[in-house]
């Protein structure tokens, strides 16, 4: 009788959990949390290319090629116009990536331009600028991984059994996921340098 | 570039991380200051676990200082967010943990800073730490000086910013409210059946149950399968469900030693070499 009722106490906890149900409520609210933090990390960055054109152009006011190449980026990334929904259809978020993936381009050609002033690069405010860029790139990077993590969660919860019973009963879909920009770009190892 | 390297290899990273590059194992927090290289001796250790110990006592930010030869492969970046994530350095909730991670003969190091803290330690601050009162230090090879002035800064910083006072003894109690709701479940079936009987009692508790189930989640077999195991297990003896609450309560944490008081971190700070 003891491991009858054992056995049913512990059906009965099972239950509870209802075949994933809760599973991918947690993780689909954890997915919304993490990209809404990649967003927030890549607005950051936009904002502070204004501050960083401006100071460029102090000293090297002729690079105009790269100066407007930065600030067009920037303009386009702007004009996206981001949806809650839009991390869930596939189109969406690849423009959203290839904008951003532009803005990273303009920038680093931007920053390899500045190697060819020494006093621009000794400026205060650049200094300044550079650090919370550094800082931005990284927290980007994070918040991006996490988001892929959380991604990678979900969709696993949605694809497996018994939750994707569930799934389909609640129309819980697979989400997309951050692909590979750039691919031989990042095939080539990086140069580190020691200044 | 630093920044354009620091781009290329935290993209990198990202796609390649678990499977393609050995990442190095992390060393476990036991003090406030970890040296992996004996760059610094006893007595200087000493100094420093006392000053950093005194901050998380009066102040409750934990500022932990990591001496190690390299990174390997990864990006001080990635090892020293893999490092403070698995050390869960400052407070649950307050986030007031900050990591200065020195890879020696990297010749780089980075402080990172939590949540909690990014307002007082930003970036642009962070930076100014290494770039002239650490770096200075180190491009002598007077560790020590570098680290303890590095060291001195930051609390001061943290210091001036007001966080909420450290607990003394506090627990964290995580109930899951699914077991509270089976508790009062059972109480409740044990006053039923003395007052109905068995059998009512365990009709009452089953639709009871049933129904919970139905409110939350909407799934009827769920909602009659719990209805049906609530029904039978109020029918029989309720011993082994008291059992086993009586188990799994009660999450104790054992004081001593300095440990990661669950502090969250989101890839602030700075990063520096000389």
């Amino acid at each position: 009788m003891r491991s009858l009722q054992l056995l049913s106490l512990l059906c009965f906890c099972l239950t509870l959990t209802a075949c994933g149900y809760n599973d991918l409520q947690v993780q689909d609210e954890s997915v919304k949390t993490h990209w809404s933090e990649v967003i927030n990390q890549y607005q950051r960055r936009a904002d502070l290319v204004p501050n960083l054109v401006s100071t460029v152009k102090g000293y090297a006011a002729h690079e105009k090629g790269v100066l407007l190449e930065v600030t067009n980026a920037r303009a386009k990334v702007g004009s996206i116009q981001i949806t809650s929904d839009m991390a869930n259809q596939e189109a969406a978020l690849r423009q959203f990536q290839q904008a951003q993936s532009e803005l990273s381009s303009a920038l680093s050609r931007l920053l390899m331009v500045t190697e060819n002033y020494p006093e621009l690069k000794s400026d205060a405010l650049f200094r300044d600028l550079m650090a919370q860029l550094e800082g931005t790139e990284n927290r980007i990077a994070v918040a991006r991984n996490r988001y892929i993590q959380s991604i990678q969660e979900y969709n696993a919860t949605v694809r497996k059994f018994p939750s994707n019973l569930t799934a389909k009963m609640f129309d819980f879909e697979v989400k997309p996921n951050f692909t590979v920009e750039n691919e031989k770009e990042i095939s080539t190892p990086p140069k580190v340098e020691f200044n | 570039m630093q920044l354009i390297r620091d781009f290329f290899i935290s993209t990198t990273l990202l796609l390649l991380a678990s499977s393609l590059f050995a990442q190095i194992a992390l060393p476990t927090l036991h003090q406030p200051v970890t040296d992996l290289t004996s760059t610094l001796d006893t007595q200087q250790v000493q100094l420093l676990n006392d000053k950093l110990l005194q901050l998380s006592e009066t102040k409750g930010a934990q500022l932990a200082v990591v001496i190690i030869n390299t990174t390997e492969s990864e990006s001080i970046e990635t090892y020293s967010l893999r490092l403070a994530e698995k050390w869960k350095l400052g407070r649950k909730g307050i986030d007031d943990g900050v990591l200065l991670l020195i890879a020696k003969e990297d010749r780089e190091l980075r402080i990172e800073v939590g949540y909690g803290l990014e307002g007082v330690l930003s970036d642009v601050v962070c930076k100014r730490i290494i770039d002239e009162i650490i770096v200075p230090e180190f491009k002598q090879n007077n560790f020590y000086q570098g680290i303890q002035a590095g060291v001195d800064q930051i609390i001061k910083l943290i210091e001036g910013e007001s966080l909420p006072e450290p607990k003394q003894g506090a627990k964290d109690q995580d109930s899951s409210f699914a077991f509270v709701l089976i508790f009062v479940l059972f109480a409740l079936a044990g006053f039923l059946r003395r007052l109905l009987g068995r059998f009512l009692a365990a009709i009452i508790i089953g639709a009871i149950a049933g129904f919970l189930i139905w409110y939350a989640t909407f799934i009827l077999i769920a909602s009659l399968a719990a209805g049906f195991f609530a029904f039978i297990l109020t029918l029989s003896d309720l011993t082994a469900g008291k059992n086993f609450l009586n188990r799994s309560g009660g999450f104790g944490g054992s004081g001593g030693g300095f440990r990661g008081g669950g502090g969250g971190f989101g890839g602030g700070g700075a990063s520096g070499r000389w």
